[in-house]
């Protein structure tokens, strides 16, 4: 059976440190925009914390929410792209082929979770940031458009390692960067397919929501919280 | 032979017209030039057309070559998006509607230049009278024994210039 | 009341209507280079976007279409002038329209040409804009039929040969009548383009089937063509985009512009040509009552848009519409509903108001509003996502005005050239057969 890759995210466990944001920045290559494009709003995150306040102080309650793509099966970016540059592969993802984007921002306005970001320069690195490039990852060109991908890199890796070892890739074995940062161990990262995976096992959990479910794009990130 | 003759009215034309035709020459030798479209009751001046179903059979063609082509094309890329299927006439219905609205608008305007004997090759004898706004011009093509009762048909309805060519 | 142009003999009409065609004024010059100047103006601000990036616009996540867009649908729009009001007043026979229509037909291409470059000018990576079209490759590479975008480049190229087709085909007979005056190098052109017209009754007969199936044809594409640039919006889950009055609702602001344009143009040829005599007070009087039935037309779909977002009450889509009639944008939506309705309503719904200088006016206001009208549609609804941690504004930078300024210039640009080679009123449709009964 063909695996469909799928994420849970612990909102109970979450502490908003963003370690999450920093590993995927490192692991994939994402372009830093500086001071004055990041005061425009061109910062490019692939993962990004939403922080929701509730109540007045001193009953303040705060929410971290880490959002990225949620690589819906039924996505509604993908049927817009007049290139075939976003589509759905066959392990669940929504891909980009960032050599295919000429930039036309429709998958962008269509995303409802707005986890879509442009390439609004060629990319920059201040010095010595651009020794560290993470050399399975590609750099993308200016005019592209660009989002989280659950470190499809960390996938093949371990699937090419498995096979080279002659084993089967078991749950657990592949970790996208945000996951495996996380000190609270919020994040859990699987196969939905296999139901004796731990984020199939979560995903059935009576604290299981989805973002925007009522959309019907079929996000595939679920977020345990009690109460919404 | 050719026989033209300017006149500056309608019904005078539409006389001369009728009665050569009784004579035994056919609509098809029979041309009139002017500066403007002229309004001829039915029967007198019929020139026969196919347009209209040139265009809709253009229109059904082209659309229908259209559906195929984006049917087998998709079909060809078996990428999946957003959870559609590869091919829904739905979601392509609107360019099959553009390229069959595009196949009868491009065969209207090719079966106009070819109606209208602007791209066919003309007669080489045939003089091309010019027409002075106000003016009809007849011009009759007639075997060389047709011609004096040609020029006095037209003579009698007031013709003026009336003038023969050819053979 | 002025000698009807019907009362004027052949030969001053034809010289009245030809005579703009030769020489140029010195005010023609100076249009011509203060044109060329903001046309450059915009070529280098594109050409600066080409090298640095789309980052020297003011767009930003999450407003990705921002001018470059507002004009796309603005001059699509305008371009419904020509076609429809041709296509319909030939339809019904009115015989007010003739000449209007070359005018009207002549703002349809260009203002095609000009907003059919900008799905390009908007593009990330615009040197690469031909990969939309499906061309045979040997790269495994095809478009996305699916994707409205691709709807859009099927529509605007079906409609910019049927326009151009249209334009064309009754130019035939004036191309012929020029070719015997002019000079040179004109009576060249005139001839190459007039196919060997002789007048001919078999080809007269050819011109006016091919007219009348044409404006058919025309208005059923026109009507097409806007829809479907509605539903590029309509099509997306974004909030106040995703509503099934789109398509309608493009369309009639489509035509209401449209028509807003026509007047402005044709109030401008009948000052600077001196057509007093053929553009009269009847012809703006139609189009004024035609630009005020469009107006009501346009509040009332205007009104239900709004009307059933507000009673319906979705958090989503209330964060824009209160965006749009309360907070940021609140000043805009008020001028342009003051622009497209109020302003029209009074000019041009009092009758002792309704004069062509009114009608200008109004026309002009109406043509701001609806610029409005576009900006209002798409920037709230980007800048106010579902997820509203992304929230944001949009402000243009000096690429895009300059840019916006340009087509403006493109188009007096392209108008003035038209207007000098051909006639701006149709010489042979004007002046019907003097025996012909009405």
């Amino acid at each position: 059976m063909e695996r469909r890759w799928g994420m849970t995210i612990d909102l109970d466990r979450c502490t908003g440190c963003q370690a999450c944001v920093v590993a995927c920045h490192a692991e994939n290559n994402l372009p830093v925009s500086g001071p004055v494009e990041a005061a425009k709003g061109r910062a490019v995150h692939w993962i990004r914390v939403d922080r929701y306040y509730e109540g007045t102080f001193p009953d303040v309650k705060v929410k971290y929410m880490p959002v990225m793509c949620q690589h819906c099966d039924d996505a509604p970016c993908e049927p817009v792209c007049p290139v075939y540059a976003t589509y759905h592969n066959a392990e669940g993802l929504n891909v980009q082929v960032y050599n295919r984007c000429v930039g036309t921002f429709y998958c962008a306005n269509n995303c409802p979770y707005t986890v879509r970001y442009f390439n609004w320069f060629e990319p920059e690195w201040p010095e010595p940031l651009q020794l560290h490039h993470n050399p399975d990852v590609a750099v993308r060109p200016g005019g592209v458009m660009e989002k989280c991908t659950f470190c499809i890199q960390r996938i093949k890796r371990t699937k090419q390692d498995a096979a080279q070892e002659g084993r089967p890739v078991v749950d657990g074995d592949v970790q996208p960067a945000c996951v495996q940062s996380c000190p609270a161990e919020a994040m859990t990262f699987g196969d939905l397919n296999d139901p004796n995976s731990k984020v199939s096992r979560l995903a059935e959990s009576g604290r299981a929501t989805r973002l925007l479910e009522e959309l019907g794009t079929k996000p595939k990130v679920i977020y345990l919280q009690r109460g919404k | 032979m050719f026989v033209t003759g300017e006149f500056r009215e309608k019904e005078p034309v539409v006389h001369t017209i009728r009665q050569l035709r009784d004579a035994g020459i056919d609509s098809s030798a029979l041309d009139l030039f002017s500066a403007e479209p002229v309004e001829l009751a039915r029967g007198v001046l019929d020139r026969p057309s196919r347009m209209s179903l040139v265009a809709v059979s253009a229109a059904v063609g082209t659309g229908l070559l259209a559906t195929a082509f984006i049917r087998y094309t998709q079909h060809d890329y078996k990428l999946v998006t957003g959870g559609m299927p590869l091919f829904s006439f739905w979601a392509t219905g609107v360019i099959t509607y553009e390229l069959t609205m595009l196949g009868a608008i491009v065969a209207t305007f090719g079966w106009f230049l070819r109606e209208s004997g602007l791209i066919r090759r003309r007669e080489k004898d045939a003089p091309v009278p010019h027409v002075d706004p106000g003016v009809i011009c007849l011009r009759v093509r007639c075997p060389a024994g047709q011609a004096p009762e040609t020029i006095d048909t037209m003579r009698r309805h007031g013709a003026l210039k009336i003038e023969r060519s050819g053979q | 009341m002025a000698t009807t142009p019907e009362l004027l003999p052949y030969g001053r009409i034809r010289e009245d209507l030809f005579r703009p065609l030769s020489g140029v004024s010195r005010n023609y010059v100076l249009a011509t280079v203060v044109a060329f100047v903001i046309g450059a103006a915009g070529l280098v601000a594109w050409g600066h976007q080409l090298r640095s990036g789309m980052g020297v616009t003011g767009l930003r996540r999450p407003v990705f279409w921002g001018f470059y867009l507002v004009n796309f649908v603005f001059w699509i729009g305008i371009s419904h002038a020509g076609t429809l009001i041709s296509a319909i007043l030939r339809l019904t026979d009115a015989a007010w329209r003739k000449p209007v229509t070359r005018a009207a037909e002549a703002i349809t291409v260009f203002a095609l040409m000009i907003g059919a470059m900008f799905p390009i000018i908007h593009l990330g990576r615009g040197w690469l804009f031909y990969w939309l079209f499906p061309y045979p490759n040997g790269r495994m590479l095809w478009p996305n039929f699916r994707s409205p975008l691709l709807w859009d480049v099927t529509a605007i190229t079906t409609y910019l040969t049927g326009s151009v087709i249209y334009l064309y085909l009754p130019l035939i007979p004036d191309l012929a009548q020029l070719a015997e005056h002019r000079t040179l190098w004109r009576r060249t052109l005139y001839r190459t383009l007039s196919l060997g017209w002789t007048g001919s009754d078999r080809e007269w007969h050819a011109l006016e089937r091919a007219m009348k199936l044409m404006a058919g044809m025309i208005l059923a594409v026109a009507v097409s063509v806007h829809t479907v640039v509605a539903w590029d919006f309509a099509m997306t889950v974004a909030p106040m985009w995703h509503s099934t009055i789109f398509g309608p609702y493009f369309v009639t602001g489509a035509i209401f512009s449209g028509i807003a344009a026509l007047i402005v143009v044709l109030a401008a040829l009948r000052k600077i040509l001196h057509l007093e005599f053929y553009l009269t007070r009847h012809h703006f009087n139609n189009l004024a009552k035609l630009l005020l039935l469009m107006s009501l037309l346009w509040f009332y779909f205007t009104m239900a848009e709004n009307l059933t977002v507000w009673y319906g009450n979705d958090p989503g889509e209330m964060a824009v519409f209160a965006a749009r009639t309360r907070a940021r944008y609140a000043p805009y939506f008020w001028t342009m509903v003051l622009l497209n309705f109020v302003v029209p309503l009074v000019l041009l719904g009092i009758r002792r108001l309704r004069t062509i200088r009114t009608a200008t006016i109004a026309s002009a206001c109406v043509l701001v509003g609806m610029w409005l009208e576009r900006y209002l549609i798409i920037v709230p609804t980007l800048a106010n996502p579902r997820l509203a941690s992304a929230s944001s504004t949009y402000t243009p930078s000096w690429v895009e005005l300059a840019i916006t300024a340009a087509t403006f210039a493109a188009m007096v640009m392209l108008y003035m050239v038209f207007s000098k080679l051909f006639p701006i009123i149709a010489v042979w449709e004007f002046k019907p057969h003097p025996l012909e009964e009405e």
